[in-house]
């Protein structure tokens, strides 16, 4: 008896966000199956992958980090660099130095940064806040205004601040808004929903339901994933059709696994690999469950989660 | 050592002294001066306010006291250390909990329309309202010397003949002033009984003249509110009803503080001593006053209560019920009588507690099944129990299931700042302009009585306007910006009900973010309860026939809003039916027909109890429904935003 295919056919189909402007943009979304279903249907847009860099520069980075970005001397020498490492689908500017409880710089000079950054090169750019809500609402609100007409993504209006940032970024400025909850589907369905209402089109709304290295409460952050997009795809949600972009270089260099030395523990091998290691697994469950762009540190990882992605796809 | 204070408005004071260091809250509770402490002195919820009046005490500041009430002397009794001689005015807001006790018009017919309603449903359905008190009559020759039958032997013969039943138990209390009574009377004499099958118990004597009273009591214990009745046995009139709040409150505002309580050195006693002697027994003098009766006179009591308070008013350890596997001392028993508790009835009356099913579903809720007639029709009911705890039974004549979760003290306004119980001065009804912002609302007590808080169906009604003239967003934040929206230094936004100048107390009545979102907590676990509860049968809220609403919430809780706020499902209007507190009414039931109390029995022991802290789903749909009216807002079609 031959064997007949059964398709898995959803009646709905995931956004599609456009990050950037004229040609050199990124698509995010437009799938209607789930994860590299491609026996389902052809695969819409792949999924994309970003590179990280913070308004910090270099002195926090590992070494192995420092040898990538060798001569640059500005975050915008960095960014010019990161966009040229092969994979890269869009930048990502962390603004990690707003901290309040860390380097506390103010927001001026952040947006200073930023436009430096945007001015420097012309590719999709995705910024992200400094992780302290108030500051955020701030910063993001008026790195929205500093870089009008580039069609940033803004990451990242949690229920916090979404007001502030949903106006700023989704309203006034007419960016891309990232909405931030916490790894619970609920949670998540109901920022897109508040951001509904506070006026800002669904379609310029990108998620990131939460984020986590492996091993490190990963199961929750992947089964939301799962969920999330079953839901979405199965139930033809409309308040969950939101791409998924989940940080993850944030998440894994910090782990012990990526930073306890090869003094310290002999037996764990090589710390540039472990460290690559965390960041490629992380990337690659993410992406199965569902993410549509995961943000990258290392070119060895996005070379390697670079070439699954076309693999599968 | 310091000595400490407390003055109270009326002009009476109270002095104790305290140790260096010593927590005020702490030493007020030594001196039994009752500052209410529904978060147990954990300064959430900001209701034990003090004010200092001189000497000097060392209190953090927090977010409950502004700074201009700092400045006036305010301070959170939880968060206050006495370091020197104080003196402090508790005002009489902080001891509103025990309420005025509010003894029940009965002429209105509105208050005792359940009672009636529920006799006659249970006639309805075939079930006797006779129960196992009589009055009878009889005449002994007197004795002579040629007639020498002591005096229990001759009644016990007399009462024998008159009954049939050849076993007569004559007790102790009877047997004391038995001389004196037949002698009085002439040897001829009323007699109140307790018939069974086996044996007659007699429990009190009177000469034939007299006009008898059978009495019974019936309580409803809950965890925030006390109701008693007092009934005649013998054709089930209501003669008295009354209300108060629950004493053991100081102690904590929900049933797991309760037991935390109770376990501490003396605790058990304190607790037991908090219902018995300043909730129940002044119910029944105050009672006993307004239909002149003698509380020796009352034979037989119910109680209806959730497994905790059935615990702590019997003085059994409660402890484990709270701890894994959660498992209460009884279901059911028939060992208490009143002189075991010491209730100040008839020492030798039986008191009948409704059976438990579960550590959280208790006799309130077995005995408001009775009532909710759920059992006895083929189509699919809820039943809806609201209070601290929720309580929600589905089912029908074939087969019942119930669960609880813990709504927390929001119904009975409980964790909400300008929240009180459906007493003068609440706010019990209120609709919003959606253009002025403007509200328009109705406050209990006489014409004219100014607001002073909220009580749970004027928070539902609050909240569910707020969210409809759009002010708030699903997730009870503000969104809108006017007069009566006002923003502390924090950034939490409030609702001002009603400004100062208008309410009946030294603030305005508010309702603020962290209230909304206490009660959306509240309402979130009673609907996502619903929803798994159904669920796990595969059944939803469209096969659902009728609900019955019950819990002393306020007269009547606007089921539109209820809708609205997403706390009960979106199913037509009319399905919704509300029964009043249920638990009082069923145990009224019990306590007037043995057939009535042995169909709980029988409903207890065949309901089926769904644990839902090991449910899983159930924090997922519990986290779904914490947003107005759902996140899932396909499930209330009906629910719209209208600015």
């Amino acid at each position: 008896m031959p064997f007949t295919k059964k398709l898995q056919k959803f009646n709905a189909t995931i956004r599609t966000v456009e990050v950037g402007t004229g040609d050199k943009t990124t698509k995010l979304g437009g799938g209607n199956t789930l994860p590299f279903y491609t026996f389902d249907a052809p695969t819409a847009n792949t999924a994309k992958i970003g590179i990280e860099i913070s308004d910090l520069g270099l002195a926090h980075e590992p070494d192995c980090i420092k040898e990538v970005y060798a001569g640059c001397e500005t975050v915008a020498d960095m960014a010019k660099k990161a966009i040229t490492i092969e994979g890269v689908d869009f930048l990502c500017l962390k603004l990690e130095g707003g901290d309040p409880n860390g380097e506390n710089r103010p927001v001026e000079e952040l947006v200073a940064v930023a436009k430096e950054v945007a001015d420097a090169v012309d590719f999709p750019i995705v910024v992200e806040g400094c992780k302290n809500v108030e500051k955020d609402a701030e910063l993001l609100s008026k790195v929205a205004e500093a870089l009008q007409g580039k069609n940033v993504l803004l990451m990242s209006a949690k229920e916090e601040n979404y007001k502030n940032i949903g106006a700023a970024a989704g309203l006034a400025y007419n960016q891309l808004v990232g909405a931030e909850s916490a790894v619970d589907i609920n949670l998540a369905k109901q920022l897109n929903v508040l951001l509904k209402q506070l006026g800002v089109d669904s379609g310029k709304v990108v998620m990131n339901v939460g984020s986590s290295a492996a091993g490190y409460g990963f199961d929750y952050l992947i089964s939301t994933l799962d969920r999330v997009k079953a839901a979405a795809l199965g139930q033809n949600d409309d308040s969950l059709l939101m791409p998924i972009i989940t940080p993850v270089a944030s998440e894994t260099w910090s782990v012990k696994e990526s930073t306890a030395t090869e003094e310290d523990m002999p037996e764990w091998g090589s710390v540039v690999e472990r460290a690559i290691d965390m960041e490629i697994e992380t990337a690659v469950a993410c992406l199965a469950c569902g993410t549509d762009a995961v943000i990258l540190k290392h070119p060895t990882s996005i070379a390697t989660v670079s070439k699954m992605i076309s693999a599968l796809s | 050592m310091y000595k400490v204070t407390f003055k109270f408005e009326s002009g009476e004071g109270i002095t104790a002294f305290a140790a260096s260091g010593e927590n005020l809250l702490e030493v007020a509770r030594k001196t039994n001066v009752a500052i209410d402490a529904p978060c147990s002195g954990n300064a959430a919820c900001g209701k034990c306010r003090v004010k200092l009046l001189s000497g000097e005490l060392n209190s953090q500041k927090t977010r409950h006291i502004t700074d201009e009430e700092y400045a006036a002397g305010w301070r959170l009794a939880c968060v206050s250390k006495v370091e020197a001689d104080v003196e402090v005015m508790v005002p009489d807001i902080a001891s509103a909990y025990k309420g005025r006790m509010k003894a029940a018009d009965l002429s209105s017919p509105a208050e005792v329309k359940i009672f009636t309603e529920a006799k006659e449903q249970l006639e309805a359905a075939g079930i006797s309202l006779k129960n196992s008190l009589e009055l009878i009559r009889v005449s002994m020759e007197a004795p002579t010397l040629d007639d020498t039958m002591p005096d229990v032997e001759r009644i016990e013969r007399a009462v024998a003949a008159a009954t049939g039943v050849s076993r007569v138990r004559i007790p102790y209390s009877v047997l004391k002033s038995l001389p004196d009574k037949l002698r009085e009377a002439d040897f001829k004499v009323q007699c109140i009984i307790r018939r069974t099958a086996k044996n007659i118990f007699v429990y009190d004597l009177f000469p034939m003249d007299v006009k008898v009273r059978a009495g019974g009591l019936v309580v409803d214990i809950g965890t925030t509110t006390v109701s008693a009745l007092i009934i005649d046995m013998l054709n089930g009139d209501i003669l008295a009803k009354a209300t108060t709040g629950n004493g053991q409150i100081r102690y904590g505002a929900d049933v797991i503080n309760r037991i935390i309580e109770s376990r501490k050195e003396g605790g058990q006693k304190k607790l037991q001593d908090a219902v018995i002697n300043e909730t129940i027994n002044p119910l029944i003098h105050t009672m006993c006053r307004t239909c002149g009766m003698k509380p020796a006179w009352i034979y037989r009591m119910c109680v209806g209560a959730n497994t905790t308070m059935n615990h702590l008013l019997v003085g059994v350890n409660a402890e484990p019920l709270r701890t894994e596997p959660y498992i209460p001392a009884f279901f059911k028993t028939n060992a208490v009588f009143a002189n075991d508790l010491g209730i100040d009835i008839n020492q030798d009356a039986h008191i009948i507690i409704a059976p438990n099913i579960g550590s959280y579903v208790g006799g309130d809720i077995t005995a408001g099944t009775l009532v909710s007639m759920i059992w006895n029709r083929p189509e699919y009911s809820v039943f809806i129990d609201l209070g601290t705890n929720g309580e929600i039974v589905f089912g029908n004549s074939d087969f019942l299931m119930s669960c609880a979760c813990s709504a927390g003290p929001a119904f009975e306004g409980g964790d909400i700042s300008c929240g009180m119980r459906a007493t003068d001065g609440a706010i019990e009804a209120c609709s919003i302009d959606a253009k002025t912002m403007e509200p328009t609302f109705s406050v209990i007590g006489d014409e004219g009585e100014k607001p002073v808080g909220l009580c749970g169906s004027g928070i539902i009604d609050v909240i569910s306007e707020l969210f409809r003239c759009g002010i708030i967003s699903p997730k009870g934040k503000f969104v809108r910006e006017g007069e009566r929206i006002r923003h502390d230094k924090y950034g939490m936004g409030s609702y001002v009900l009603a400004f100062k100048e208008q309410a009946g107390s030294v603030k305005d009545v508010e309702i603020t973010e962290v209230d909304i979102d206490n009660f959306i907590r509240a309402k979130g676990a009673i609907f996502s309860a619903i929803q798994t509860l159904l669920t796990s049968l595969d059944f939803d809220v469209s096969m659902v026939d009728d609900v019955y609403v019950a819990g002393g919430i306020g007269s009547g809780i606007n089921m539109k809003n209820a809708v609205g706020i997403g706390m009960l499902p979106d199913i037509p209007l009319e399905k919704f039916h509300y029964i009043g507190n249920s638990s009082l009414s069923g145990a009224y039931a019990m306590l007037l027909s043995g057939e009535a109390e042995r169909k709980v029995y029988e409903l207890a022991q065949s309901m089926t109890y769904l644990e839902l802290s090991t449910t899983p789903g159930y924090m997922d749909e519990f986290v779904a429904a914490c947003f107005i009216p759902h996140t899932d807002s396909s499930l209330f079609p009906s629910v719209n935003q209208e600015f």
